[in-house]
């Protein structure tokens, strides 16, 4: 996963280590090498990606790609997926919900809300690796924008 | 007191059947008495006829006599016409007063005997009057100065007299009779329009009361019918809230129990294949100095970090059962409801924290006028102590913490307990989020399950109440609960 220049930063916001560090490893597994900012809480990926003030400026310029887990502890991962694609700098920015729930409505409500892929974890390891590496593949050729 | 329907139509057939009678009655009493009355009418008229045939033929006979004393006084003719009017009619008027007098025994015997004198009487005159107009003038006026003929007109006055007087006696005793009898029908008719009168107001009183009564019942099955639409459309409410929950509950449950799982079959699988670089150094040679260091790297470093997130996946498992099972039998508790006085209850809440509180120079204030409260102890204990314990967790780091907790009376007459704060707000989209199981809000800077808020609002709705936030961010936030004055009635009702 490249660009012109500035490579590509996966922003993971998933509160359970366990499963951050399996998608981790996953994903180096698919040969994807980018930098992968973990943040275990809705609070400090926004301030993380939308900056302090709130306005998002602060993401300009980057290229960022969002790993998104919708059950965190603070707040709900559609509220953040909502501020994400409502930021004027950040809604380019792929947004990957990765999370344990396949409820039919709230995948509905996350692509409504700009979501780019949904894709659910399964339970057994097997199907979790083989859909993380999958994912790494995907990693590895699209292209991600760079924030305005 | 209500009428009830049998009883309207019985006493309405009652007064309808009683009032018959009364009509029945006086329309008989009427009739009876018109017909006695006709009959002293008749009486009245019989005796009137005695009387004026007794005084027209008082009057023939005295006519009569006088004009036969002027004949022979004058020895005119002329002066005979009367008394030829008057013999001519004699036997007329002693048939009619003979047939008056039939009607009445008692006279019957005075009128026989004056026949007798009447005849004598007129002979005597016919006497005198033959013999005078034969010429023997002198003769004839013998006859009178004999005085027989004075003798009978005195009888026969004195018997008229006696006739008359006994009867105008009669005619007063039936004129009597006859205003009696009217007096009589005058006085039924006047009691029995009373009592008709009376009876119509007893059915229009009847009627009323039943129709006011009828007509109260109406409404209150209107508003029986309101309010049960209404406790029907509550119940719904609680219904489809409950069942909302639960299925959140579920939701919640299955993802938060899943996610550890993903991790304890993750480097479980990973484990496995950690080992392989340890397999493949033991089965070869004893010096390969690049197998000993990749079995050794991962013996050393990955296989710990992997034991530790199966360890801390399964203890996280244990953690989220037994929050489950804590709410689950706090559900189940039997409640215990008792008088609490809720600005003691306060107080001591407010005392048991009052540490925490008064470490940043604050406290809290406790404004309690709802009084007592019936309901369990021990749950209100509970949800007032996780209350103030968030409020004081969450307090904003920029001034001094206050928090006031209030209570009193809604316009329904239930309970209100708010716990307002000065602290550092929920943001709006994590109001209902911070009820649910295991969910937090904002920046996560203290310890905590995510368990607090769940179990105050199951045990606030056990206790038959609810609990709602109003929160602004960075301003602090206002938790109410409303919860019924008396427990039992709750139960009872949800009982039912």
């Amino acid at each position: 996963m490249s660009n012109t220049g500035k490579p590509v930063q996966i922003i993971m916001i998933e509160d359970d280590e366990g499963h951050a560090r399996l998608i981790e490893k996953n994903i180096r597994r698919a040969g994807v090498s980018n930098e992968i900012i973990p943040f275990g809480n809705g609070t400090d990926a926004l301030n993380h990606l939308l900056g302090e003030d709130g306005t998002g400026e602060i993401s300009a310029g980057r290229q960022l790609l969002i790993l998104l887990d919708l059950n965190l502890p603070d707040m709900g991962g559609v509220d953040i997926l909502e501020r994400v694609k409502a930021n004027v700098h950040l809604k380019r920015a792929p947004v990957i919900v990765l999370t344990t729930t396949d409820d039919a409505g709230e995948i509905q409500r996350c692509y409504d809300l700009g979501a780019n892929v949904y894709i659910t974890k399964p339970v057994d390891y097997d199907g979790f690796a083989n859909a993380i590496r999958q994912l790494g593949l995907f990693f590895s050729v699209i292209k991600v924008p760079e924030a305005q | 007191m209500p009428i009830s329907s049998e009883q309207f139509y019985r006493l309405n057939a009652a007064l309808l059947v009683l009032g018959l009678a009364v009509l029945l009655t006086i329309v008989g009493v009427s009739l009876y008495l018109t017909s006695k009355n006709e009959g002293y009418f008749a009486q009245v008229v019989a005796i009137r006829e005695v009387r004026s045939s007794t005084a027209d033929l008082l009057y023939l006979v005295q006519s009569a006599e006088t004009s036969q004393r002027g004949f022979l006084l004058v020895r005119d003719e002329a002066y005979l016409a009367p008394y030829d009017e008057a013999v001519a009619e004699f036997d007329g008027a002693l048939e009619r007063l003979e047939g008056a007098v039939a009607g009445f025994p008692a006279l019957a015997d005075d009128a026989a005997g004056m026949r007798e004198l009447l005849k004598s009487k007129i002979a005597e005159l016919a006497r005198t009057v033959v013999l005078a107009r034969e010429g023997r003038f002198d003769e004839a006026v013998d006859i009178v100065q004999d005085g027989s003929g004075a003798n009978l007109m005195g009888q026969i006055r004195a018997r008229m007299t006696t006739l008359l007087e006994m009867s105008d006696a009669d005619l007063r005793q039936a004129i009597a009779a006859q205003s009696s009898a009217a007096a009589w029908l005058r006085y039924v008719t006047i009691a029995g329009a009373l009592a008709i009168l009376a009876m119509v107001a007893a059915v229009a009183w009847t009627l009323f009361s039943y129709t006011r009564d009828l007509d109260r019942a109406r409404k209150d099955v209107e508003i029986a019918n309101t309010a049960l639409e209404e406790r029907v459309r509550e119940r719904t409410q609680d219904l489809i809230r409950a069942n909302e929950e639960i299925q959140r509950f579920a939701y919640i449950v299955t993802h938060d129990l899943r996610a550890p799982l993903v991790n304890i079959m993750g480097f479980t699988s990973e484990l496995e294949a950690m080992f392989e670089p340890v397999h493949v150094y033991l089965k070869s040679d004893a010096d390969n100095a690049e197998a000993r260091t990749k079995a050794s790297a991962a013996l050393d470093e990955e296989v710990p970090e992997a034991i530790g997130f199966i360890r801390s996946a399964t203890q996280k498992m244990d953690g989220l059962i037994n929050a489950i099972l804590k709410i689950s039998r706090e559900g189940r508790r039997p409640l215990q409801p008792q008088p609490i006085d809720l600005a003691k209850l306060l107080e001591g809440a407010a005392a048991a924290v009052h540490h925490q509180a008064s470490a940043d120079g604050a406290g809290i204030r406790v404004e309690s006028r709802a009084g007592t409260i019936v309901s369990d102890r021990l749950s209100l204990d509970q949800v007032f102590g996780n209350l103030l314990d968030n409020a004081i967790k969450y307090r904003s780091p920029d001034r001094p913490i206050e928090i006031v907790a209030r209570s009193y009376r809604d316009r329904r007459g239930g309970v209100v307990i708010e716990f307002e704060d000065n602290g550092r707000g929920i943001a709006p989209s994590d109001h209902e989020r911070i009820f649910e199981l295991f969910r937090r809000s904002g920046r996560q800077n203290t310890a905590g399950e995510g368990i607090g808020l769940t179990h105050v609002r199951t045990l606030v709705r056990s206790l038959g109440g609810d609990i709602t936030v109003r929160s602004e961010l960075h301003k602090g936030s206002v938790f109410t609960i409303t919860l019924p004055a008396d427990l039992n009635k709750v139960k009872r009702s949800a009982d039912t």
